[in-house]
């Protein structure tokens, strides 16, 4: 078994894995901490986030269920031990991929693979450990797709299917030096100069892995309608907008706590907008000259 | 009656809103604002557990400046306004 050491939004965590695994990890590679090869996370100097260890053989102890999330033919049953450890058993269609076993306040976490899909059981149980060992200190896992132009990161939220990635795309076709940093899952942290927004190894369907920090300069909630018109939120309908886009377990209330805290530091300090758009030109340009402006 | 699991009361940029998060609560999907009054009698319920609105009414009297029957009516409009979003049971 061999141990790799990656930086994601200044969030350290390892991953212990046979080999054949950790070559898997290709999208993983840009968030590297480099000179740490063969060293153990907590050797590193700053406190690791948190720790997987991947394993193929043993079986994973018995759960009760507690829910589960569906989205797009996958599947996560959460539960707990009898012992009190956190469970996600990660479903890719109707096949098991892996169950996850988390203690110690999400920073260690068992990773038992199936044999079916180790790269999806892999990926998920990252994410599931970066968003709720991470969600004390100021970061969000958001789902979104965020562009950044002449050095600000401007986010694009919405339910699956409302055209986050196709906005995104229109900002990179019609907007001189807009850049795709992430098209699925980066990340928000709150640092003592405001919110910043970070590239992810996790980007959805698009190969989009870099290792990025721009400051957040906005937020846009997206909805399809016939027509193109921006309205400003704030307050509580701006904290609305962006608690819906932000992984979490919210009945475990240290995570909800950590969260809400970061949710309602963002609803007051970032500014967060509604779009009504068609796929359009002018939907993009509309965006962009309305939160450009407010960033001049 | 009494609150339902799950059901949590949050300070959200100033103001005091109630949201689902426990289990069983995750699919409330809305955000529930509450005046002043609103949120102590919240959490007064919260403290008795089982509550009823002639409790809670006499609990706002002993708190605010109102009369037996206005605050009867108060909180008989605040918990009805509960009973129709569902987060009392």
């Amino acid at each position: 078994m061999e141990t790799i050491i990656y930086n994601v939004a200044c969030n350290i965590f390892s991953v212990s894995a046979d080999e054949k695994f950790l070559r898997l990890l290709t999208n993983y590679e840009p968030f590297v901490v480099k000179g740490t090869a063969g060293m153990s996370a907590e050797s590193v100097g700053e406190k690791p986030a948190f720790a997987l260890e991947v394993v193929s053989e043993g079986a994973a102890p018995e759960y009760a269920e507690e829910t589960r999330q569906q989205d797009e033919g996958q599947e996560i049953v959460c539960g707990h031990t009898a012992a009190g450890d956190s469970v996600f058993d990660f479903f890719l269609g109707k096949s098991r991929s892996g169950v996850l076993v988390c203690s110690d306040g999400y920073r260690r976490g068992k990773l038992y693979l199936s044999g079916y899909a180790d790269k999806f059981a892999i990926d998920n149980s990252l994410m599931v450990m970066y968003a709720l060992a991470t969600a004390g200190s100021g970061t969000a896992l958001f789902h979104s797709a965020i562009v950044s132009q002449d050095g600000r990161g401007y986010m694009f939220l919405g339910k699956s299917g409302t055209g986050k990635s196709t906005h995104a795309r229109l900002w990179l076709r019609h907007i001189e030096g807009a850049e795709l940093v992430n098209d699925d899952n980066p990340v928000v942290r709150l640092q003592p100069d405001g919110a910043w927004v970070y590239g992810s190894p996790w980007s959805g369907k698009t190969p989009c892995y870099r290792n990025v920090a721009v400051p957040l300069g906005g937020i846009v909630l997206l909805s399809q309608a016939p027509y193109n018109r921006i309205t400003r939120l704030s307050g509580v309908q701006a904290y609305a907008a962006l608690v819906p886009s932000i992984s979490g377990k919210r009945w475990d209330r240290a995570v909800a706590d950590g969260l809400h805290a970061t949710e309602n530091a963002l609803a007051m300090g970032v500014k967060v907008w509604h779009l009504e758009c068609l796929p359009d030109e002018e939907a993009a340009r509309l965006c962009f000259e309305t939160v450009k402006g407010e960033n001049k | 009656m009494k609150i339902k699991k799950g059901f949590v009361l949050r300070e959200v940029c100033g103001e005091q809103v109630i949201m689902g998060e426990g289990l069983g609560a995750l699919d409330f999907g809305k955000l529930l604002c509450l005046n002043e009054t609103a949120a102590w009698l919240w959490n007064r319920a919260v403290d008795a557990g089982e509550f009823s609105v002639d409790g809670l009414a006499e609990a706002l009297c002993g708190e605010y400046d109102v009369s037996a029957e206005q605050a009867r009516t108060d909180v008989a409009a605040i918990v009805a306004e509960w009973q129709k979003v569902g987060v009392v049971e």
